[in-house]
């Protein structure tokens, strides 16, 4: 559109392939993969003037003009992508020589990685955060379920305990809050409670169990069973403005921007399955997650997009 | 199939009944053939009971299509003949309530959902189409509340997976413009405040365009900004008249209603003009404020590329404005010297231009409402002990138990009292 595009607006060079229904980073389903896949990127950075995102794609995709580690990555791409269905990492990877690495190994993980394994243990911050973007997305808000095992007599706990709530006539489950770690739960009849507001899964837990404490104590038999983290938000800043009408030309297929319903961007990421708030202030929102590290790696991917709206002078 | 019917050519049993406009018939669903057909002609009393049956009632179309589907489709239909939009539109707007109608959950949804889908539909149409419809017009015309008209949209949007282009700033300028009717004298539009549609729309254009460009637009309902813009356009064409017109009488002589936010924006407009004034040197000197600077938004349109590039920067502050290599020619033979001269030989500070401006949106500008501290690390594990103490303090003792159900009777006992059986 005439007006909305303003001129001098970085559109993506053509060999960036975006918008092939891909996030731009079609890699497997291992963190550990996208740390490093993101190290090697400013090795190649270093080494040539080159977009750091065509690297990454031509990494995994086509292992074009790039020297033997292209083709070493390609060569762990294809191991990788056999021991995801076996789940066993038999296979010394050939690529990654000590000098380009510049961290340790990941805590938990045998040294031959990449090891494919589901991604289950929450990678720490430390190491994505100062190779890439510098930027650790804050965890805002955990809700987990958990099943006390029993039926509970709902009355009884609003009668009994301090800081329960319970309206029947509005909503049918006690709303019980307790002050540390600064949560809310919603017990249900049925046994099963929802626990909102932590800041960390640890936390949820934590209060999860605080709760199913307090509902033993009121003489209910309740049990801690199927604790589950069921949504993860995070946020962070990027610091710089976002033009969102470009972006919602470029990444048609992925976002959904109507200045007139809200002022955010709603970014779909495909993999891994995040929703992403972006505003114009470079503030970003991610939700739906599931493990710390699904938001992490959206955040790393969406970080050059972003960084590709930025104007430069 | 009605029983013993055999057809004469290919001996098969599959018979239908299948009405030819006014003639019913019995038709073999293989072959073809008419078995049997009904009376062509009628008698004259017959006649005069007899309704003249539409195209859409003979084909049978409508016999598959529910009464409440065929109501949206009406509803559709109407929609787009009050916009008056093409005809094309209403073929694909139908088309595209029936897709959604194939969906459970769309078909069992009540009916103010269903009315409003019927503005959805029309709305992706008009935007697929490039054609300016805002949602608060679908919605003033629906009588809709945006709330569910925004449910409604997004969800059809991702159950049909269309891709719905943005609105166009451009057309929405040129549509919203030509409604306000400044166009001709009439009792309520003094002659001053009479304007040429033309001049006003290239103006609006190129203040929107100013606007969309420092950041005013992303984000934000387009409507307000185009308002504002409108105003600041038709206020500078003839300043000397219509200075002392404000923004809210003009939405009410033109016959526009006045969005909320038009006012915010409009100074955000007009600070951005200012900072681009003073980029001017015959402007500076004049020590423009909010209302003289309308008497200039010519200019500084016609050299905005320019001003905007200097008036503002992206990055920190760094160099100071006078040290910066001489601007170019802005506006005139006489000014790049003058300019130079006030970076060269050091004039007082506030002679000199003001060091650019950031160039961002005015939520990065506004200081952040309160401090956001960093969070506590914290070192819980999940797997602690919990002390029985800290779980006492949430229960009631047995007094207050015994208390609190008190209090619950006697506020029974008054609501009884209060409401008499």
């Amino acid at each position: 559109p005439q007006g909305a595009m303003t001129p001098g607006i970085p559109i993506f060079s053509p060999m960036m392939p975006y918008g092939t229904g891909l996030t731009p980073q079609p890699i497997q389903n291992t963190n550990s993969l996208s740390i490093l896949e993101e190290q090697q990127r400013q090795q190649q950075q270093q080494q040539q003037a080159q977009a750091q995102q065509q690297a990454q794609q031509q990494a995994q995709q086509q292992a074009q003009q790039q020297q033997q580690q292209q083709q070493a990555v390609a060569a762990v791409q294809q191991s990788a992508s056999q021991q995801a269905t076996q789940g066993a990492s038999g296979q010394t990877p050939q690529l990654f020589h000590s000098q380009t690495l510049t961290t340790a190994p990941l805590p938990g993980t045998t040294p031959l990685y990449p090891s494919p394994m589901t991604p289950m243990t929450p990678i720490t911050p430390a190491t994505p955060a100062s190779e890439s973007s510098g930027i650790v997305p804050q965890l805002q808000n955990i809700v987990s379920t958990v099943n006390l095992g029993c039926k509970l007599d709902l009355k009884t706990i609003a009668l009994r305990a301090r800081n329960a709530e319970y309206n029947p006539k509005r909503f049918a489950a006690v709303i019980m809050r307790i002050r540390e770690p600064r949560t809310t739960a919603l017990i249900f009849s049925s046994g099963k409670m929802v626990c909102t507001g932590a800041k960390s899964e640890e936390q949820s837990r934590l209060a999860a169990r605080k709760y199913a404490r307090v509902v033993q104590k009121l003489g209910f038999p309740a049990k801690f069973l199927d604790f589950k983290i069921q949504n993860m938000v995070g946020s962070c800043d990027v610091k710089f403005p976002i033009r969102l009408e470009g972006l919602v030309l470029t990444h048609q297929q992925f976002s959904s921007y109507e200045p007139e319903l809200f002022p955010g961007l709603i970014y779909r990421m495909i993999k891994p399955r995040i929703v992403l708030l972006i505003f114009v202030s470079g503030k970003v929102v991610l939700t739906g997650a599931k493990v710390r590290a699904e938001i992490y790696e959206a955040f790393e991917n969406i970080y050059p997009i972003l960084k590709g709206f930025r104007k430069t002078t | 199939m009605p029983g013993g019917g055999h057809c004469p050519d290919c001996g098969s049993t599959e018979l239908v009944e299948d009405s030819h406009y006014s003639q019913s018939q019995l038709v073999c669903s293989d072959c073809g053939c008419v078995v049997t057909e009904g009376v062509l002609t009628t008698t004259f009393s017959d006649e005069g009971n007899l309704r003249e049956v539409t195209y859409s009632r003979s084909t049978g179309e409508n016999d598959q299509v529910s009464r409440s589907q065929q109501r949206g489709l009406r509803r559709v239909r109407d929609l787009c003949r009050v916009l008056q939009l093409p005809s094309t539109f209403e073929d694909t707007a139908v088309a595209y309530y029936q897709q959604a109608y194939r969906h459970s959950g769309i078909r069992a949804a009540r009916l103010q959902k269903k009315e409003v889908l019927v503005g959805c539909c029309v709305l992706i149409t008009c935007r697929q189409h490039n054609w300016p419809l805002t949602m608060g017009t679908i919605c003033t015309l629906l009588y809709a509340d945006l709330d569910v008209f925004s449910g409604t949209y997004m969800q059809i949007v991702k159950l049909l997976g269309l891709d719905v282009p943005s609105l166009c700033l451009a057309d929405l300028v040129k549509t919203y413009c030509s409604s306000f009717r400044l166009f001709q004298a009439s009792p309520s539009v003094p002659a001053t405040y009479v304007e040429d549609k033309e001049k006003m729309l290239s103006r609006t254009l190129q203040l929107v365009e100013l606007a969309d460009e420092t950041w005013l637009v992303t984000g934000r309902h387009p409507l307000p900004v185009i308002t504002a813009a409108t105003f600041l356009a038709w206020q500078s064409l003839r300043p000397a008249h219509r200075l002392t017109c404000s923004l809210a009488r003009f939405c009410k002589v033109a016959n526009v209603e006045l969005p909320c936010p038009a006012a915010s924006r409009l100074q955000e407009l007009l600070a951005v003009l200012l900072r681009m004034a003073e980029q001017l040197a015959w402007l500076r000197v004049l020590q423009l404020d909010k209302r003289s600077v309308v008497k200039h938004i010519g200019d500084l349109l016609q050299h905005r590329h320019t001003l905007v590039r200097e008036a503002f920067r992206e990055g920190p502050v760094g160099l100071e404005a006078g040290e910066e290599e001489p601007r170019g020619q802005c506006g005139g033979p006489g000014q790049g010297k003058e300019e130079v001269a006030s970076g060269s030989c050091g004039l007082p500070v506030g002679k000199r231009p003001a060091s650019p401006a950031l160039l961002l949106p005015p939520c990065m500008l506004k200081p952040p409402k309160r401090a956001c501290p960093p969070p506590p690390v914290s070192t819980v594990t999940g797997d602690e002990n919990i002390s029985d103490s800290e779980i006492e303090q949430y229960l009631r003792t047995p007094q207050e138990v015994k208390d609190f159900e008190k209090a619950q009777a006697a506020r029974q006992d008054a609501r009884s009292v209060s409401n008499p059986p």
